[in-house]
């Protein structure tokens, strides 16, 4: 097989679109063949990293694909030819009077607008974030549209000194402006709620009438719905959509079929794998060792992935302001926010770039994952496209300019990784949405405050 | 009837008392032509648009051509905070032009002139319908099927929004997740219900069997009358499924609702067979109770009227005992609802009494204080260090939040002072804890009340709980610990830092022998920080001698602590006993703060600026009754906006539109 190819819009424009074309194997990218390629979904993650990096030592020196990895991006070397580093886009917005230094930066991450200040009675993410209108649009096929997975709990209360509710720095995913999605964090229950039924000699319990009690209850609610005003209305409407998708769930036997032919021998093997890592770590580490529960819901969502349970997924390493204590690491006595705030001082800038390293290893550990599940002829990184970045760029100054994007995998062909991008200054982010939006088979016009496609990132 | 035109009447009228007390009456003056040059010439010079020194432009209100009376009435919380900075002397700052006492009186009569203006005392405001925070569904699986289901370890995790409380209904969501987890969770609860034969015969105490007596008696009904047989079966199904049914619903049933869940039982009893169905179709049919909307959200239904009305006795009781007991109502409270009428003050404080004396009013004492004061997640997150502070065990966390959820409760129900969350001369301990303080005497785990003599201990200052939730991994933190209180205790929190603060050199402030103070006073140079820091960190200074994990201690290593300073308002104190003293004469403040709270939580939404009235009469009563709990308990319940409701003005504004 060949280790060049042509894009097929580069030879269009080459040629002139008046001679038909054939589909060439050169036009194929490496590692696929024309028969797998139309098939293969393309997959969408957002990870999500708290509090900003250490801006010294996280962009590479060189632009172009002849770059070398910082030392934070330095576990990205097995991957260094999957991965696009992005330079300076930006999330507009994230500013506006009264925006404080976290909150305001997070919840809109995927939503790109601008949230309402509130300490919790009319929640606003501006809009729907992007990996939502993904699930909305291709999420339909398979089990779940959509799953968000994350370490630590919602965060609860109000931020009195800056007059935000906690919850915007603990939510990327909104199902709509004012509905955040919740999302699992304890590896047994996310692993269990998709592939408990998969594991060998598992039986499914029975529950012959889940269909006549959800029947029952949703006209419960239609009955209750008459009653109420119009606000408690919309609130009732989350519970009427919620026993909705069970009974997809349960209903959709086709999909159940199509999701259980997948589980292959090779995939039974990894679930069953992962079964007992999960088992162990309950019963000897719990809540100790983070990597190790880092890593388990990160394979939960390889997993998901191959299997085709979603296509969607985000992963929040922690809410922000997370003050997650990192003194588990060689070099680092402290923790997480607080080292953020670096004052520009040696010392805590290095402990500061220890602990986005650690960030980027997980990554790293994650996109090496999906390299080494094979599909077709290729592996699921090829048609994965897994977004890494911050709210923020330099925590200690709450910077939001110039945020730390990573993003990894070849997009199911769209996408031309392994190069160091430098955009013009201030380039909204939203612009790599649309540009995804592209890969994905999404086609948008417009999304937040884009202004056009990073075109540099497609093939 | 009667007794409630009397109860509303007294509360107007003591509300419209303390308003008396506050205003100037006079209509003709102009308030705004009063307001606006004092303003003017003390606030514009910093709280301008592009300064908005403490995040605030009063220049804003008074800028175009809109009529500034109205604006100010919109900004009206902003502007209740103003009134208080202004009263406390804190503004203007010192070393800006000097506010004379008439001005200040001018001032703050002309805004408290405006704002009350506007105020109208008979909008009781909007809940939204609510699902049950998880620990009510805790409480309330506990209390209809016997089972203790663990689920805030099961359900994905809530935010919380208004002061900080779980059951605040805009952060309760349902997702599809959620949805599977409820189902699931009912699935388990109802086959540990089943499993266990003990908790079964409550849900069930006469299983009905289909025995070959009552077969033939049956046969021999259809052979002689020629109607169906008589289906015991239903009857025997539907003496257990409603009773517990209107439990989980907290009211009666409708005929229809009646039928749709028996025919549930019906459906699964005809379609199961063998010896168990009647027990397997109640199960199924109880599990759609628990996952029935009218049992997971608390909702109180709309009249067909266009102004305020009483919520339904029904739903007044389970207000009630949601805020009290976090659970539904008992038999008795269920029962008065039904026969007398619980706007009845009388009954309504015989209600309120008996219920603080149940031993449920802990799930309020739990649930509300562990909010209020921050240390919901004490026992599950270790914020210590733990190899600075390896003796912060779980069990000691434990222990530590245990001591705040004893003692609140004994204020609440026995001591009935508030006061004493500030200063008391007891805590409660156990060996462990009291071991951590220093104090002997204390063997075992339980915990028991102690009096305390000269102790540095007594009140919520003292606790460990709060001191280590308010301090930083590796030491304490005096700005934390400052802002806590003006936020918690006091209810005037401070602005936040500006964004190039910066935060204190951690490598130096490792050293154990730093003197926080030094470094501290260095950081507070900063023209930009010190106005409040001014503010916050004196109070934290206070409370030194205790450190990280709330020992006690009398020096960092062999330098002495200087635990004394001097408040804005300029009281000098030393150590926490003095500084305990300033707080308990800060009433006002403290019982401001108190009722917001309690408010906030008993009725699951913010204090807006609508509810003055209410506020200040709570405030009121907590002062002239010397903060008395159960008197302030009992006002709360019997207010207007804890009984009565409104129906959504968007829903009327639709059907305007619709004409």
């Amino acid at each position: 097989m060949s280790n060049w190819h042509i894009s097929r819009r580069r030879m269009l424009k080459g040629l002139g679109a008046s001679i038909a074309l054939p589909f060439l194997q050169a036009m194929v990218p490496p590692g696929m063949s024309i028969y797998n390629m139309e098939k293969k979904p393309v997959r969408f993650a957002c990870m999500f990293m708290p509090n900003g990096v250490n801006k010294f030592h996280w962009t590479p020196e060189k632009f172009g694909r002849d770059f070398e990895l910082t030392s934070t991006l330095r576990p990205l070397s097995n991957v260094k030819n999957d991965i696009l580093i992005l330079n300076n886009l930006m999330n507009k917005g994230s500013i506006f009077p009264g925006a404080d230094g976290h909150y305001a930066k997070t919840a809109n991450l995927l939503t790109g607008l601008p949230i309402y200040q509130t300490v919790g009675d009319n929640l606003h993410s501006g809009g729907i974030s992007f990996d939502q209108l993904i699930a909305k649009h291709n999420g339909q096929d398979t089990l779940l549209d959509s799953v968000q997975y994350g370490m630590d709990r919602i965060n609860s209360g109000i931020d009195g000194a800056v007059g935000f509710t906690r919850l915007y720095g603990s939510v990327i995913s909104w199902k709509t402006p004012t509905q955040p999605c919740s999302r699992e964090i304890d590896p047994r229950m996310a692993f269990d709620r998709l592939f408990r039924g998969s594991l060998p000699n598992s039986s499914p319990k029975e529950d012959k009438w889940k269909k006549s009690i959800l029947d029952l209850v949703k006209d419960d609610a239609d009955a209750l719905q008459r009653k109420l005003g119009r606000a408690d209305q919309d609130k009732l409407e989350e519970y009427l959509e919620s026993i909705r998708s069970i009974e997809k769930r349960i209903d959709n036997e086709e999909k159940i079929k199509a999701f259980e032919n997948k589980i292959t021998p090779a995939i039974q093997k990894e679930l069953v794998g992962l079964n007992m890592r999960i088992n162990e770590f309950n019963e000897t580490f719990v809540g100790v060792d983070i990597t190790e529960k880092t890593r388990q819901m990160l394979d939960i969502m390889a997993l998901a992935f191959w299997t085709d349970a979603t296509r969607v997924g985000t992963f929040m390493f922690g809410n922000s302001v997370s003050n997650r204590n990192f003194s588990f690491l060689p070099g680092v006595q402290g923790s997480h926010h607080q080292l953020s705030h670096h004052q520009n001082l040696e010392d805590q800038l290095e402990q500061y770039r220890i602990i986005n390293e650690w960030h980027v290893e997980q990554y790293a550990y994650f996109l090496e994952k999906l390299k080494s599940l094979p599909e077709g002829d290729s592996n699921l990184l090829d048609s994965s496209m897994i977004m890494f970045c911050s709210g923020l760029r330099d925590g200690n100054s709450h910077s939001p300019y110039n945020l730390p994007v990573l993003v990894g995998g070849k997009g199911g062909g769209g996408l031309k990784p392994g190069q160091n991008l430098d955009f013009e200054k201030d380039t909204p982010l939203a612009n790599l949405y649309l540009s995804m939006a592209r890969v994905l088979d999404m086609p948008l016009e417009c999304f937040a405050d884009s202004t056009g496609e990073l075109c540099e990132i497609h093939v | 009837m009667k007794s409630l035109i009397f109860v509303h009447t007294f509360f107007l009228f003591a509300a419209l008392n303390s308003t008396n007390a506050m205003v100037v009456e006079d209509e003709v003056i102009d308030h705004v032509a009063m307001l606006m040059p004092l303003a003017e010439k003390h606030c514009f010079s910093c709280h301008h648009d592009t300064k908005r020194s403490g995040g605030l432009s009063i220049k804003s209100y008074f800028m175009g051509i809109n009529d500034f009376e109205s604006r100010i009435v919109r900004g009206g919380k902003v502007w209740t905070n103003i009134i208080q900075t202004v009263k406390s002397g804190e503004m203007p700052p010192a070393g800006e032009p000097h506010m004379t006492h008439q001005e200040r009186d001018a001032f703050i009569n002309s805004v408290n002139a405006i704002l009350l203006k506007s105020l109208s005392s008979n909008d009781p405001g909007r809940v939204v319908i609510r699902r049950l925070s998880h620990n009510e569904y805790e409480y309330s699986i506990y209390n209809l099927v016997g089972v203790k289901f663990d689920a805030k370890s099961r359900f994905p995790n809530d935010g919380s929004g208004g002061a900080g409380f779980d059951n605040f209904p805009n952060t309760l969501f349902v997702t599809p997740l959620k949805m599977e987890r409820y189902y699931d969770a009912a699935d388990e609860i109802m086959d540990l219900a089943y499993s266990d034969p003990s908790t079964w015969i409550k849900i069930v105490p006469k299983p009905y069997k289909e025995n070959l007596l009552r077969r033939i008696f049956n046969w021999l009904v259809r052979l002689f009358s020629g109607k169906n047989y008589v289906e015991n079966h239903l009857i025997a199904a539907e003496e257990i499924i409603i009773p517990f049914t209107s439990n989980a619903f907290r009211r009666f049933l409708k005929p229809e609702e009646k039928q749709i869940y028996l025919s549930l039982f019906k459906e699964v009893y005809d379609g199961t067979e063998g010896k168990d169905k009647f027990n397997l179709a109640i199960k199924e049919t109880l599990k759609a109770v628990l996952i029935s909307p009218n049992f997971l959200y608390r909702y109180e239904e709309e009249q067909p009227v266009n102004h305020a009305y009483p919520l339904s006795n029904f739903e007044l009781a389970s207000r009630l005992s949601f805020f009290l007991w976090s659970t539904f109502p008992d038999k008795e409270l269920f029962e008065v609802a039904y026969r007398d009428d619980l706007h009845d003050v009388r009954v309504l404080k015989k209600q309120v009494q008996r219920m603080l004396e149940d031993e449920k009013a802990k799930h309020f004492s739990e649930s509300f204080a562990t909010q209020w004061f921050g240390i919901s997640r004490f026992k599950e997150e270790n914020t210590a260090d733990p190899e600075r502070y390896p003796e912060m065990t779980p069990s000691l966390r434990a222990s530590m939040y245990q001591e705040l959820v004893e003692f609140f409760h004994y204020v609440l129900t026995e001591s009935k002072n508030f006061l004493e969350l500030i200063d008391s001369d007891y805590t409660f301990l156990n060996e462990e804890l009291a071991n951590h303080y220093g104090i002997g005497g204390i063997s075992g785990e339980d915990f028991r009340k102690v009096a305390l003599v000269n102790s540095p201990r007594g009140g919520i200052l003292g606790m460990g709980s709060i001191l280590t939730s308010t301090s930083l991994p590796i030491r304490t933190s005096p700005v934390l610990r400052g802002k806590w209180v003006l936020e918690e205790i006091l209810g005037t929190p401070a602005p936040p830092p500006p964004p190039d603060a910066g935060e204190l050199p951690e490598e130096e402030a490792a050293d154990a022998n730093a003197s926080i103070r030094d470094l501290l006073t260095i950081h507070r140079s900063k023209p930009a920080c010190i106005s409040c820091h001014q503010k916050m960190d004196p109070i934290g200074f206070g409370l030194e001698n205790f450190d990280a994990i709330g020992r006690w201690r009398n020096g960092y290593g062999t330098d002495p602590i200087v635990a004394w300073d001097t408040l804005p308002s300029g009281e000098v104190f030393n150590g926490p006993f003095d500084l305990k003293k300033i707080l308990a004469t800060k009433k006002e403040l403290f019982a401001r703060t108190i009722s917001e709270k309690i408010f906030t939580y008993a009725i699951g939404r913010n204090v807006e600026f609508r509810d003055e009235l209410y506020i200040q009469a709570l405030v009121k009563n907590l002062i002239e009754n010397d903060f008395n709990s159960e008197q302030f308990i009992i006002a709360l319940a019997s207010s207007y906006p804890f009984r009565y409701k409104v129906n959504d003005t968007a829903e009327k504004f639709k059907m305007i539109a619709k004409n």
